[in-house]
Formats: C-alpha cells, sequence, structure tokens
C-alpha cells in the first residue's frame, strides 16, 4: 500500500500539533450556530458585560483611556490565562483516547490547546482593538515591541501553568474542584479591572508579587500610550515566566509516563 | 525486532497489588507473527499495549526499532461530533500524512468501510459496527512493520469478518501482526509465536501450537520453573 517514511522526532511533533489544532477548532467551534465567530463573540461579552457595570457607574476609569479599552486590556489576557489553566487540568481526562496513539502523549494535548487559546487571544484582542476604534473607542497606541516580548513571556508562562496543572489534575481529580477557587480570586487580585495606581499604597507589596499583574499592566503600558504601569517589573515578569515553564517542564517530564499508565 | 527487558507490570486492586508478569525478557526477531492468549484478565491487552508503547511498565522497557500500531479497529480515539472523514483526517495528519496522500487514504478508508454518505456524518450518529468498519479501514491504510489486534475479528458481520481476514492475509506479506485472540483458528493460522499469561506468568513458546495446548489444558505446566523462558532462539 502506502508507506509512511520514517519521521524525525521534529517532524512527528510538529504533525501531531498540527493535527491536534485542526481537531480542537472543529470540536470547540463546530458544533455551535455561528461556528468560529464564538473565537470573538466569547471575550466580546465577558468584556461588555464588565465594561457595562463600570460605565454605569458613571466615572472615568483612568485619565485619557476610555473604559472599554481599559477592561479589554485586562480582561483579555486574563481569559487566556484562566482557560490555559481549565484546559491543563481537564487535559488527560478528556483526551484519554487519543493517548491510544502512540506519538500523542498529553504534552501535546496541552501544547495545541494553549497554542490554540493564545491565537484566540491574540486575534480577538487584535479585532475588537479594530472594532471599537471603528466605533471611535480609541487611545493612542504606545509599544508594539513591548506587546511582543510581554506575551511570548506570557505564552512561556501560560504553558507552564498549563503542564502543571495537566500532572496535578491527573494525579489529583479533586484539583478540577479547587480550580475555580484558585482562578476566580486571581481575577480580583490581578488587576483586570483596576490598576495598581488606584489601590491604597499599603498593598502594593503583596499585589506586586502576582506575575499576572505585571502582564496586565504591561500589556496596557504597551497598549496605550497615557497609561503608566508605574509598578510593573518586566525583568519580574521575565523571571517568574521562564520560572514557571521550567516548573513545568520539569513537573511534567518527572511524571508523564504515570499520566497515561494503567495503574 | 521488539525486545522486552526486564519488564515488570502489576495492577492496584483493592486485594493489593496483582503482578501480571515479573521480570520478563524477551526477543522476538522480525518476521514473527505473535499470538497471545490467556484467561480474561490475565493481562493480554496489556501485554499488547506495553508492546505498542502506548501503556508503560512498572519497571523494564520495551526496545524496538519497528513501527508498531495503534491497536487495530480501536475507535476510543474518535471524536463523536467530527464526521468519520474529519476523524480518518486526524489520524492521518498524527501520523504525517497530508495533502494528496490523505486524500488517497481517506478514499481508500471510504471504500473500505462501506459507510457510504455516513463518512460525512458525525460519528455520534454511527451503529457500533460502522465505527469499527471505519476504525478498522483506517488501521489498514497506514501502514506500519507490526499491527496490533485486539480481537477484532470477533466484530462485524459474517461478510465484513471475512474481509478483515482477507486484508490481513494480504498485509501479511509485508508486516508482522501482533494478535490477542481467543479463537484458536484465528491464532493458528496467523501466528508463529506465541505468549501464554497463565496463573504462573507469562510463557514464550516458539510455537504457537505450543500456547494453544497449554491453554486448553487449563492448568499450568508443572515444575516450570522461571515463568518466562526466552525466546530468542526462534
Amino acid at each position: 500500500m502506502h508507506p509512511t517514511i520514517q519521521r524525525s522526532p521534529w517532524r512527528i511533533q510538529r504533525d501531531v500539533i498540527h493535527a491536534l489544532l485542526i481537531r480542537e477548532m472543529k470540536t470547540r467551534f463546530g458544533k455551535w450556530r455561528l461556528g468560529y465567530a464564538w473565537v470573538l463573540l466569547e471575550p466580546a461579552m465577558h468584556i461588555m458585560v464588565l465594561a457595562t457595570i463600570f460605565s454605569l457607574l458613571g466615572r472615568e476609569f483612568y485619565p485619557g483611556i476610555p473604559t472599554l479599552l481599559f477592561m479589554l486590556g485586562g480582561i483579555a489576557p486574563f481569559i487566556f490565562f484562566s482557560s490555559s489553566f481549565g484546559k491543563g487540568v481537564a487535559a488527560v481526562e478528556s483526551n484519554r483516547g487519543l493517548f491510544n496513539y502512540r506519538q500523542l502523549r498529553p504534552f501535546d494535548a496541552v501544547l495545541s490547546r494553549v497554542l490554540l487559546e493564545f491565537a484566540i487571544y491574540v486575534f480577538s484582542l487584535v479585532t475588537l482593538l479594530g472594532i471599537l476604534a471603528w466605533f471611535g473607542v480609541v487611545a493612542e497606541f504606545n509599544d508594539f515591541l513591548l506587546l511582543v516580548v510581554v506575551n511570548l513571556l506570557f505564552f512561556g508562562f501560560c504553558f507552564g501553568v498549563s503542564l502543571t496543572m495537566c500532572v496535578v489534575g491527573t494525579k489529583f481529580p479533586e484539583a478540577s474542584k479547587f480550580a475555580p477557587m484558585i482562578v476566580r480570586p486571581l481575577y480580583f487580585i490581578s488587576g483586570v479591572f483596576f490598576s495598581l495606581e488606584q489601590v491604597p499604597q499599603e498593598y502594593h507589596g503583596y499585589l506586586s508579587w502576582n506575575p499576572l499583574l505585571h502582564m496586565i499592566e504591561l500589556t496596557r503600558e504597551g497598549l496605550f500610550a497615557s497609561y503608566h504601569g508605574m509598578f510593573a517589573n518586566l525583568p519580574y515578569l521575565a523571571t517568574s515566566s521562564l520560572a514557571m515553564l521550567a516548573f513545568g517542564l520539569l513537573v511534567y517530564r518527572s511524571q508523564w509516563r504515570d499520566l497515561v499508565r494503567s495503574q | 525486532m521488539i525486545e522486552l527487558r526486564n519488564l515488570t507490570k502489576s495492577f492496584r486492586t483493592p486485594a493489593g497489588r496483582k503482578v501480571l508478569f515479573r521480570d520478563v525478557n524477551a526477543i522476538f526477531p522480525e518476521g514473527k507473527n505473535i499470538g497471545i492468549l490467556g484467561r480474561n484478565g490475565a493481562g493480554k491487552s496489556t501485554l499488547l499495549k506495553l508492546m505498542g508503547g502506548i501503556d508503560y511498565p512498572d519497571s523494564g522497557a520495551v526496545i524496538t526499532d519497528q513501527r508498531i500500531s495503534w491497536p487495530m479497529g480501536l475507535s476510543g480515539g474518535f471524536q463523536g461530533s467530527m464526521t468519520g472523514r474529519e476523524n480518518a483526517a486526524f489520524i492521518c495528519g498524527i501520523h504525517g500524512i497530508w495533502g494528496a496522500e490523505k486524500r488517497k487514504v481517506l478514499d481508500r478508508v471510504q471504500e473500505f468501510a462501506e459507510i457510504g454518505s455516513y463518512f460525512d456524518a458525525p460519528v455520534k450518529t454511527y451503529s457500533s459496527g460502522m465505527r469499527s468498519r471505519l476504525a478498522f479501514g483506517l488501521s489498514i491504510s497506514v501502514d506500519f512493520d507490526y499491527y496490533l489486534v485486539d480481537e477484532v475479528m470477533s466484530v462485524g458481520d459474517a461478510h465484513f469478518k471475512h474481509k478483515c481476514e482477507q486484508v490481513i492475509a494480504e498485509k501479511r506479506k509485508t508486516s508482522n501482526f501482533i494478535i490477542v485472540a481467543h479463537s484458536m483458528a484465528t491464532l493458528k493460522k496467523n501466528c508463529d509465536v506465541g505468549i501464554y499469561l497463565g496463573p504462573s506468568g507469562l510463557q514464550i513458546f516458539d510455537t504457537v501450537q505450543e500456547a494453544i495446548d497449554l491453554y486448553q489444558a487449563g492448568v499450568p505446566k508443572p515444575a516450570q520453573g522461571t515463568p518466562a523462558q526466552p525466546a530468542s532462539k526462534v
């Protein structure tokens, strides 16, 4: 019949991720009406609800930046983080059947999901900024390079988190119950709908330990010229992201056989 | 060549660990079809999966330079909301088959599975027979050195069974099979080497007939010192 040639490990990895990405796209959006439009609708709805609430409170949130944009800069990255977190927890259980193909391991399931989430995040952020600009909600743009660097680091951070959660969620299935309890408080302390400047001084020391806060502050700083991410610290974000990525990879490497093995 | 080196596998049960086999050493040279028999729960499928690199042993290793298939006829990897074609395309993808080559494979799968226009319907609407036909069609469309067969010959109607046997006979010219089955006729026809998983652990025989005799006798041979014999002579 026809041969499957011997492939290099790199080629196998690429084939697997490619196939998984197509599969994820099909299963995530294929079954609904409007299909791929949900890539945008999901974060858009989220942002609109929050932005409306805060707009109704009737104050300008941050001088020089429309409330909608301010929220967008916080919510979009946070959605990426929280879905990476959640997808990691469920990565093994929901893909059990796939591990019957020997080249497909939990690592691939996690990587493809985080990649897809990242693509969705970037795409929805850019498109929503475009749409809002169309309607006249604009703020002066600041620094593209900063955004690129910050987001690459953020990707590494979320991948590390996702790998760690993949191991934790499989070894301790109870973790899936606790996952929302961890993510939800983070929502409130990561500066999604405030800036660190707006928080009383005495809490700064505690809040600034959170890498997510730095991530969001730096994203806003990259996006908006009038934003002063006074406490945002790029070296801190870089260090914590690389540490998180290394930690995730190590945890996965030490445990991966146990994830698939029958016990 | 497939080498089992110090292979140990056990399962957790409510009554403590159940050891399926301990410190098995064996070498299966190329060109040998392997039949695995044993009673239900003896660990046949587990051994098959270990050899296929899908499951992992407690200690030891399976060492091979061969391309080994996934268990043939397996439909667990199908995503219900995707169509048969999309599922098949996914399997092609992870095996590095894209583009024109992929379309050729898909056509062949569709033809073999005889599911007609259902090929473009979501897999969750399939009957179990259709699922296994699709899965079997997929397995034989990707080329491997070793195919793992776990009781697939027992699914499907008479017509389909006949077709499977034909395909396996055809495939045996270029590839090898590792077969788990309860049908002695299938094993006799397709296998050279026999592995018997019995109460005394794993035993390897140079001919499948010896394993069948032991299995049918229903009792382990007395005075069998070591549970596993090296099969390097075969």
